[in-house]
């Protein structure tokens, strides 16, 4: 759910505490701590946990420019390695030498929206040069689509000619680097990193991955969608277009040829939501890939934001909550600090059910339970229905409360009614959402029942390990 | 109540003073009505019962108008804090007139649902809902404001190479929220409580620090940056779908409707927390909700006035008006109505015309030109309305405004200036307050 909706849960459960209501209309605000104390786990997660979280992978395909907080970062020749392979760069520097300018047909593989791969043969008209920005030099190619930008750029290249160019950085097979004229690093890092992350999580336990997302100047991101294909034994990652932080794509699709990057993992890994991570704006995310057993199997798992939904999303974090709203309000005279104990407890507690209504899921009792229990999967996060309908439900019963708590009531008619005047929204939200979960969760079923019988994970133990 | 024709004559009076002043960036209808009654007075040339109806013709012209200094000149008030930037990078690829079109369409959905509202709903449903929440506004207020600090989303921070870092980057963003949001609270509250300015301003005492926050910090913005005027296309295209338009549309009610209901909760604030409720995504639906939301929230607000059950006064507009004259009957709020339509319709033709004449010529006059001049005027708004102190209350408004921009922090923030001595008012604390900062 998101963060208002837990917020406005806690604004809700205060209203419950008859006390509470009489303080709250004397103007004695400190019930709002209820509200907050809902909100807490979120607060936690994403203002501090996010930031100490473990990285044992960083995948930046765009470096930010340090001065303008966007890529792509504008780098000196000798300041670049194999490390950077595949990275979107900027490089100013002078025209030395033309190597060759020609043309020629190219073949690369596209992958279809079924997943089958089509080869493509394309005409192709390129130049390559060396470029010199004093620090060293570099071997400069442009090619096809993004020679064509190039030429409209910077029309004839003249060897003398001062540029400012932008690419990604490529090895060639004697070790020596190029860098490749482009509108976007090529996704192939992003698919080999994830891979490498996933077999040695198979070899050691866990290992994290943190990938950033690609901004770009006037506040927009270049979409990338990371596909873990279990079946296939795949990491597909496929860049996409320039899209605004609200999500509307406004072009700059990659050409075909350097579109998806595909790494294939030596070991058995399942995936466990039915859809690709996109990246695009605001901040990238985490994914821990842990080894699991999965029906007696051994397999890495994936878990999206492994900081997310930990300890600050448990039952017991509400029970310190409450203790810690109790001490802090007894210590002020607080005449009702059990009853806003009790509310903040409550409220942080409404926090962990909401959540586990969704996906992730949450380790609820710790340090009693060790690992997170599976969401009921009613709903995405996001989802706009649920959400609503848990927030209008809040407000619903925020009203009927200050109504049942007035004397004389303000709205003349009896509890139950009210009540169903004011909650019937929400009642057909939920109808909608817990429908429309039962398409979902047989979904997932059939991916899980999926796994367990796939050949591969057989012939894995067969052979003791691939 | 007066004949159906002066009251046609008056709202078309006022749509055409709206229409034709709230498209130029910086003004604000409510700063440009005050000076209106400041200079020329109500009473003699226009009746006394006219003058709601000039104001809601004037309100609704800028609900709508507005939209053109929104997207083509980058100064939008609070209000439309989330608008801007969708906008912006709109008109940055050439898609002005669509940003443009899109909000006409949150606009126009906003009027129907007020409109609606207003025949069917408000009238039977809003006084005892009304009545039994009132209490808690300051509750209500109280935690909007906290959930608008817990909330900040930092914006950096990932990119940290240690967790000290990463905390820096992301805290120094949110700690200047928080700064924005006290300093503007104490000199609101300065404003408010100290004869800093003439007695005589006592309903536009707020208007310089209101013109500095969100109208001159953004004038000067533009003119520090300068932005390019990019060739705009003025096809009549957008791209969206139906669904988005109902959840936006929904969202947006749901925003204006809290902000024009409650007090002091702006439409920034109600599209906030009606943005996380229906959990909306996309700057389509970012930019219809923010039509509907501004509509409902201008003149959801100021219909309220004309509510007899109800009378409740929001807004600045309100207040200004209800000093003079306070409809009193249910026919008043029926011609209330049908001025809300009227007004709509010739505001949406005015606005599309005008956004397709400027995205036409958009290169013909430049924004840091147009900035310098609209600079200038709010300056002598400020003094005529306030004098040489306003000016000064201005100048420091101004900063604070700029201080939220530095900080990369939400202009929101600014919005302390009104919520903080408002709060402390309301708890009962303004004695307390006034010696802590050593004014009594």
């Amino acid at each position: 759910m998101r963060g208002f909706t837990h917020y406005i849960s806690g604004l809700a459960v205060a209203t419950f505490f008859p006390s509470l209501v009489a303080d709250i209309r004397m103007g004695i605000l400190i019930p709002v701590i209820a509200a907050a104390s809902a909100y807490f786990p979120d607060f936690v997660d994403f203002k501090f946990g996010k930031f100490f979280a473990r990285r044992d992978y960083e995948i930046d395909p765009a470096p930010w420019d340090e001065k303008k907080h966007y890529a792509p970062k504008l780098v000196r020749i000798k300041d670049l390695s194999e490390k950077n392979r595949y990275q979107f760069f900027a490089i100013e520097g002078k025209v030395e030498e033309i190597l060759t300018k020609g043309s020629g047909t190219i073949s690369y593989e596209i992958i279809e929206k079924d997943g089958t791969v089509r080869t493509v043969k394309e005409e192709y008209n390129s130049i390559i040069f060396t470029l010199s920005d004093g620090t060293g030099k570099i071997v400069v190619d442009a090619f096809g689509d993004d020679y064509r930008f190039f030429e409209e750029e910077f029309g004839q290249i003249e060897e003398g000619k001062e540029i400012l160019v932008f690419g990604y950085v490529d090895v060639d097979p004697d070790g020596s680097l190029r860098f490749v004229v482009s509108d976007a690093p090529h996704p192939q890092r992003i698919a080999d990193t994830i891979a490498e992350a996933i077999e040695t999580a198979y070899e050691e336990g866990e290992k994290i991955v943190k990938i950033h997302n690609i901004r770009l100047p006037g506040d927009v991101y270049r979409r990338f969608v990371v596909h873990l294909d279990p079946p296939k034994r795949e990491v597909r990652v496929e860049m996409g277009p320039i899209v605004t932080p609200g999500g509307i794509a406004i072009g700059g699709e990659p050409p075909e040829y350097r579109k998806y990057g595909i790494a294939k993992v030596n070991v058995p890994f399942i995936k466990t939501y039915p859809k690709p991570t996109r990246i695009d704006s605001f901040s990238g995310p985490e994914i821990a890939f842990r080894r699991t057993k999965h029906r007696g199997k051994t397999v890495v798992k994936d878990r999206f934001l492994p900081w997310h939904h930990g300890f600050s999303h448990s039952m017991t974090m509400g029970v310190i909550i409450g203790i810690f709203v109790f001490l802090f309000a007894k210590l002020f005279g607080y005449s009702h600090a059990t009853d806003l104990a009790l509310a903040s407890m409550i409220g942080q507690w409404l926090h962990v059910f909401e959540d586990q209504l969704g996906f992730m899921g949450s380790n609820l009792f710790p340090p009693l339970t060790k690992d997170v229990i599976p969401g009921f999967k009613l709903g995405e996060s996001g989802s706009g229905l649920t959400n609503f309908s848990t927030a209008w439900l809040m407000i619903a019963l925020m009203i009927w409360n200050f109504n049942r708590f007035t004397n004389p009531r303000p709205i003349p008619i009896s509890d139950a009614t009210l009540l169903l005047y004011l909650i019937w929204p929400s009642i057909i939200g939920f109808g909608i959402a817990i429908a429309k979960s039962f398409k979902l969760r047989r979904e997932i079923n059939e991916l899980m029942d999926y796994y367990t019988n796939l050949e591969a994970f057989e012939e894995m133990e067969e052979v003791g390990g691939i | 109540m007066l004949p159906l024709s002066d009251i046609l004559i008056w709202s078309f009076a006022g749509v055409l003073f709206g229409s034709l002043i709230s498209w130029i960036p910086g003004f604000h209808i409510y700063n440009i009505i005050a000076l209106l009654v400041a200079v020329f007075g109500v009473g003699e040339k226009m009746p006394v019962e006219a003058f709601p109806f000039f104001g809601l013709g004037a309100i609704v012209a800028y609900s709508y108008v507005s939209a053109i200094s929104s997207v083509y000149f980058s100064v939008a008030d609070e209000s439309a804090v989330f608008l801007l930037f969708p906008t912006q990078r709109y008109l940055l690829l050439g898609r002005g007139h669509e940003a443009v079109l899109l909000y006409l369409i949150g606009a126009v959905s906003g009027t129907l649902i007020l409109v609606l509202g207003m025949l069917f709903i408000f009238p039977k449903v809003l006084p005892p809902i009304y009545q039994a929440t009132s209490p808690y506004i300051t509750y209500f207020l109280t935690a909007i404001v906290l959930f608008m600090f817990m909330s900040e989303w930092p914006k950096e921070g990932d990119r940290g190479r240690t967790v000290k870092e990463r905390l820096w980057l992301a805290w120094r963003q949110i700690l200047g929220g928080i700064l924005v949001f006290f300093i503007s609270g104490i000199l609101g509250f300065i404003v408010m409580n100290t004869s800093v300015l003439p007695t005589t301003s006592a309903y536009t005492r707020l208007t310089p620090m209101f013109i500095g926050f969100f109208g001159m910090s953004w004038v000067i913005l533009n003119i520090l940056s300068n932005p390019p005027m990019l060739p705009q296309k003025p096809e009549d295209m957008i791209e969206s779908s139906i669904y988005n338009t109902l959840k936006a549309s929904f969202g947006g009610a749901l925003g204006g409707t809290i902000a024009a209901v409650y007090p002091i909760i702006t439409g920034g604030m109600g599209a906030l927390v009606a943005g996380h409720m229906t959990s909306q995504r996309g700057d389509d639906a970012f930019i219809i909700s923010q039509g509907v939301n501004r509509v409902l929230y201008y003149v959801g607000a100021f219909s309220l006035l004309f509510l007899p059950n109800l009378r409740l006064t929001r807004g600045a507009g309100a207040w200004l008006v209800s000093s003079i004259y306070t409809p009193k009957s249910y026919s008043e709020y029926i011609a209330a109505i049908g001025v809300i339509l009227l007004a709509a319709g010739i505001s949406f033709l005015f606005t599309y015309a005008l956004s397709v004449v400027i995205a036409r010529s958009f290169n013909v006059m430049h924004i840091k030109k147009v900035s310098y001049f609209v600079a200038a005027v709010l300056v002598v708004i400020s003094y005529l309305l306030t004098g040489w102190m306003g000016v000064v209350v201005l100048f420091v408004s101004t900063v604070i405004g700029l201080m939220a921009a530095a900080f990369n922090t939400r202009r929101s923030y600014c919005l302390g200036g009104l919520i903080l001595p408002v709060l402390v008012s309301m708890t009962g604390h303004t004695g307390a307050f006034m010696h802590l900062l050593g004014l009594g």
